[in-house]
């Protein structure tokens, strides 16, 4: 590894800080996962300096805020697939932390990093995304809140500036009578990067008529989104095998239309109706 | 390049050293510390020869800079035998020839040790979950998983 200095602020004043200072010349470590392997991989870019934020303690846990529940971006993926409250609440989540990496990488790997690394196969980007998550960005020039749909540009770019660190992930409560899924295709069970995945959401009323539905692809589309297409095709419906295979076939032709037809249509224009098929049937 | 003082807890040893930043917590087990039990793999997080438990988790050593191990704790397979009596994982995996060449066995020993810290009876199941971070290759899973499971009086370090 190329030399750096090393900075382990203890507080985010402080980390916004160092960070306003060393601009360009500074890379946010949080759980090292990715971080790590890049600053190693020859011809890496050089940061003269490493800020370690793990140990500012503000940006750990979960909680909740009324009907919201809140994300410390340091949380790593095992103590959200350990949250009582995320289990309840945003059980696609659970489902999506399950299947990252390894043991290892779970117990290092942190929410926060998923989402500012923003590789195209992020796990929890899909039932963040699902769950109409909403984040905030800090700096010494001060907070800002997004929607998590606007942060996106491309795999790996986000509107993240340099010295913005993300403190807050929110998102509402699902309801009681919402159900979820998350489901992946990859090469090997452990250590999987995602080749297609998708996070569902359904909620029926009472007569078992779907009153809200949300699909969101991931490794799928250039740019992480809901498929709303698809999702008009549930609504006022009772749901059906037909039925989610029709809202497949709309996610097939919405990702043909953004990616047109490349060497990997063939396979992932049936694969990913296929997943979503099986997503919305494991909402019921 | 500014040196970062570290102290820190390794197999039940308090050290207190001076660390280059831009060493990995495996190259600081290795050759600082001279403990070569852990493995130097994939140096991308995907083999698992590197395990270690820090705070008690299984992690990979290959994805931490050695200045964030101030203040924590280490185990390394080192720490594993009480002088000359074996760890009962260790006489486990004697018992079921767990061990072909060797290289993945000192992380297969700490994924173990972290599973039957909190699961002291698993599951097939959670025993092939909790070793699937580690590669063996020489593909004596069976063995490995098997010994695991008969593992006897883990309870104690």
């Amino acid at each position: 590894m190329k030399p750096f200095d090393y900075h382990s602020p203890r507080s985010l004043p402080e980390a916004c800080l160092l960070l306003a200072e060393l601009g360009a010349e500074a890379k946010i470590l949080a759980g090292g996962t990715d971080v790590l392997v890049e600053m190693r991989k020859p011809g890496s870019y050089s940061s003269k300096a490493v800020v370690d934020i793990t140990r500012i303690s503000s940006l750990k846990g979960i909680g909740e805020s009324g009907d919201a529940i809140l994300i410390g971006p340091l949380t790593t993926h095992a103590e959200i697939f350990h949250s009582r409250i995320v289990e309840q609440y945003a059980p696609l989540l659970k489902a999506a932390v399950a299947g990252i990496g390894s043991p290892q990488i779970r117990n290092r790997g942190t929410v926060g990093g998923n989402l500012m690394n923003a590789a195209a196969c992020a796990d929890t980007v899909p039932p963040l995304l699902a769950l109409n998550a909403t984040i905030k960005l800090l700096s010494s020039k001060g907070e800002r809140s997004i929607a998590l749909s606007d942060f996106f540009i491309k795999p790996y770019a986000t509107v993240a500036q340099r010295d913005e660190i993300l403190v807050e992930i929110r998102f509402p409560k699902l309801p009681a009578n919402a159900r979820s899924s998350f489901v992946k295709l990859g090469r090997r069970n452990a250590l999987s990067i995602a080749r297609l995945s998708v996070a569902a959401i359904l909620v029926k009323s009472d007569a078992g008529v779907i009153t809200d539905a949300r699909i969101v692809t991931g490794a799928a589309f250039p740019k992480w989104q809901r498929v709303l297409e698809a999702e008009k095709v549930l609504i006022g419906q009772k749901p059906s095998r037909e039925l989610f295979d029709a809202a497949g076939k709309k996610v097939s032709e919405a990702l043909i239309s953004f990616t047109g037809r490349r060497w990997s249509t063939e396979y992932k224009e049936p694969v990913i109706a296929v997943l979503v098929r099986r997503s919305l049937e494991a909402c019921q | 390049m500014k040196n970062v003082l570290i102290k820190t807890t390794i197999n039940g040893k308090q050290v207190e050293l001076d660390v280059r930043p831009n060493m990995t917590l495996l190259d600081f087990l290795r050759d600082e510390m001279g403990l070569t039990g852990t493995k130097r793999g994939c140096e991308v997080g995907e083999c698992g020869a590197c395990t270690v438990l820090l705070n008690g988790q299984a992690v990979n050593s290959c994805l931490i800079l050695v200045p964030q191990i101030d203040g924590q704790e280490i185990l390394t397979v080192e720490g594993l035998a009480q002088g000359e009596k074996l760890h009962p994982l260790q006489e486990s995996f004697l018992d079921h020839d767990a061990v072909h060449c060797g290289f993945c066995t000192p992380g297969m020993l700490i994924s173990a040790k972290a599973l039957l810290d909190h699961t002291p009876d698993p599951s097939e199941e959670e025993t092939r979950v909790a070793i699937s971070g580690n590669l063996c290759r020489c593909s004596g899973y069976q063995q490995i998983v098997d010994a695991i499971r008969e593992t006897k009086h883990v309870g104690e370090s």
